[in-house]
């Protein structure tokens, strides 16, 4: 009997003013109590799933992790190491000798520079553009606003490496309004009488491409932006008219601090992308002489370090070769890395607020 | 006192009607300020590249000395570029098929990892945010560059055969055996087919999850945007956590579904190590407008895999009416 009583008559074991600490079990301790909840099937089960489910998804961590572990462990190996069989992953003497070479013979720092500036400028307006047509297409009515949505749609679909050679007749001779490149005069051509203008080893034919929304993956930004834009409720911006702000200041003032994490996502995937980008790279800043040569990123993958280049007879020329080339890619994404980590919060955040329904 | 009220009624009507129309025309005008950019570019840029790339492949190009200076001389050559592609070209129709082959290998296979990631990562776990972290590093650098040094990679996998082995000297074994799974199957009594794509599938593993992260993030979107009320109440009406997910999150994602598929058919036909990519890019150092014609093709195919894709999904999608 007293036991029993024990059991149902809540003990209070701690009161304060805002909380209250009450045991139900009575003198269980904390133990017994344990081994209660452990007798019930359902914990069991719910911790196998648990289990289950985290080995799972430290497995597939692993396996996107492992090649950049493999690729930094190989990085630090010498032309020994490589050749040793019983070498795997830790290298028997460690050296800094491919770092070194890649930044100080192949000027990584310049390519850096570089990179950074063209990248910066591209995801800056690319966003911009982004957010003003995206928001644009959500938000008004106006003739025409269904062909504009497929257009945007087919310069998703249509890859530019579909049409790498008409993009580079028409950059390497830049002239607005020529619609058939040859036989035809643009603008340029009718005033100067010369040709268009040359505008490869330049940043302008990204810089024209990102104004007018068409840069890679450019559609697919657009996409995103309108779909996040047609969330935002009508109210907010009727409320803003009400009071007598126009349009764009309530645009400016009002709908972009809402958009900031979509924003922040599509800087990421617009700079990232165009970091990594090796078709552009090919198309307009690809040569070997140094009077034109803008320095890039992908300059450091394809150029093999003079000092690095294995000596006649060396027998893995070909796993050494490519060992340099990963540590090119390491160096290359190391920057991209480190910005990922402060960002990826507003990735996450980004996408999850805009709501995208299909 | 009748009359006045009528002709005071009027003009305020009429007024009131032209306000709303001129605040509409308005409105109207700064959504064409606002997709301007865009507007502008394909017309003076887009259009241009666009019809000049067409333009070109119905002409052949060759080069011929005028008085000494090279000169480019553009012959008309109508269809036969689009001709010459199925009947003289020895691989473009086995590449274009081998690359669709490819394409449906591996839509299914990423749309399911993708949910599958998504939903896992949408749960309460122990270390959710770093796995998060972890999954969306392919969406940042698995492209362009980095896509071409996974192909040229010679130097992991070898020390990945090590790892599995212990010996180092498995030279090219993936990470499972068919065998492994074949003596599984056999069990099963499933055919030959699926095993091939089950193994398929289990070695391929790192370029799905690399190709695989902006559809994660899209249905990691949609699982976000599902009501938490729908699920207490089928919690409260005693439906399972497996009754829950296919009556309640795979409705409420399959307009995600539709997305994906799409997205992923886009992104694998245009992704610069896709076979059919590759060969028409070596065609382009041959003849430029061979391999141009090629691209329409292509093109053309795509855009109607991109439809079948499109109407097979959309059959399945359920719409939810917000109001």
């Amino acid at each position: 009997m007293a036991s029993m009583n024990n059991e149902s008559t809540p003990v209070v074991k701690r009161e304060t003013k805002n909380s209250i600490s009450v045991d139900f079990e009575g003198k269980l301790t904390s133990k017994e109590r344990l081994m209660n909840k452990l007798k019930e099937s359902n914990t069991w089960i719910t911790a196998g799933v648990n289990l289950v489910r985290f080995l799972l998804m430290l497995g597939v961590s692993f396996v996107i992790l492992y090649p950049f572990l493999a690729r930094i462990a190989n990085s630090f190996m010498t032309k020994e190491d490589v050749l040793d069989a019983t070498v795997s992953l830790v290298p028997k003497n460690p050296t800094l000798e491919i770092y070194q070479a890649i930044i100080f013979e192949n000027n990584y720092f310049e390519a850096f520079l570089n990179t950074l500036l063209l990248s910066l400028m591209c995801a800056l307006v690319q966003m911009m553009v982004s957010c003003l047509v995206g928001y644009g297409l959500a938000k008004f009515k106006f003739k025409g606003n269904a062909v504009v949505m497929i257009a945007v749609i087919v310069t998703m679909v249509i890859p530019h490496s579909a049409l790498q050679t008409s993009l580079m007749k028409h950059f390497a001779a830049f002239d607005l309004a020529t619609v058939i490149s040859w036989g035809y005069p643009g603008i340029i051509e009718l005033i100067t009488g010369q040709n268009g203008l040359d505008l490869t080893f330049t940043f302008w034919p990204l810089f024209i491409l990102s104004i007018g929304g068409l840069a890679f993956k450019n559609g697919l930004y657009i996409y995103l932006m309108r779909q996040f834009f047609k969330g935002v409720p009508d109210e907010l911006e009727e409320s803003a008219y009400v009071d007598g702000s126009g349009v764009y200041r309530t645009f400016f003032q009002i709908i972009l601090p809402l958009a900031v994490p979509m924003m922040i996502t599509i800087f990421l995937f617009s700079f990232s992308w165009q970091w990594t980008d090796e078709f552009y790279h090919g198309l307009f800043f690809y040569t070997k002489d140094p009077r034109y040569q803008v320095l890039l990123m992908p300059d450091m993958y394809t150029t093999m370090p003079p000092s690095l280049i294995p000596p006649n007879g060396y027998g893995a020329t070909t796993l050494y070769t490519n060992i340099v080339q990963n540590t090119a890619g390491m160096l290359i994404i190391a920057p991209l890395i480190i910005m990922y980590l402060f960002c990826q919060r507003y990735l996450v955040e980004g996408i999850e607020r805009s709501g995208i329904v299909g | 006192m009748e009359e006045t009220v009528v002709t005071v009624a009027q003009p305020t009507e009429k007024r009131r009607r032209r306000r709303s129309a001129s605040l509409e025309k308005r409105r109207a005008r700064a959504g064409y300020v606002f997709v301007l950019p865009f507007i502008l570019g394909v017309v003076l840029i887009y259009l241009p590249i666009l019809i000049d790339s067409i333009w070109w492949s119905f002409f052949v190009r060759s080069t011929q000395y005028v008085n000494g200076i090279p000169t480019e001389i553009y012959t008309p050559n109508y269809f036969n570029y689009y001709i010459n592609a199925f009947t003289q070209s020895p691989n473009f129709v086995t590449t274009l098929l081998a690359s669709i082959q490819e394409l449906l290998f591996e839509v299914p296979a990423i749309i399911i990892f993708a949910l599958f990631i998504a939903v896992v990562l949408n749960q309460k776990m122990l270390g959710r945010a770093a796995f998060r972290a972890i999954f969306f590093v392919p969406v940042i650098i698995a492209t362009g560059l980095m896509d071409s040094i996974n192909g040229a990679d010679i130097a992991t996998g070898q020390t990945q055969a090590g790892i599995d082995d212990g010996t180092g000297a498995a030279a090219g074994a993936g990470i499972i055996n068919a065998l492994d799974v074949q003596v599984i199957f056999q069990s099963m009594a499933i055919g030959g087919e699926l095993v091939t794509y089950v193994v398929e599938l289990v070695n391929n593993i790192y370029n799905i999850i690399n190709y695989s992260g902006v559809q994660m993030l899209i249905f990691l979107a949609g699982l976000q945007s599902i009501s938490p009320s729908i699920y207490e109440a089928c919690r409260i009406d005693g439906a399972t956590g497996w009754e829950t997910f296919w009556k309640v999150t795979f409705p409420m994602i399959s307009p995600m579904i539709l997305v994906n598929a799409v997205y992923t058919v886009i992104d694998s036909f245009t992704r610069s190590s896709n076979p059919m990519m590759v060969f028409i890019d070596g065609q382009t150092s041959v003849d430029p407008h061979y391999a141009i014609a090629m691209y329409w093709i292509y093109f053309v195919v795509v855009l109607l895999i991109i439809g079948i894709v499109a109407a097979v999904a959309s059959t399945m999608v359920f719409y939810q009416r917000k109001d």
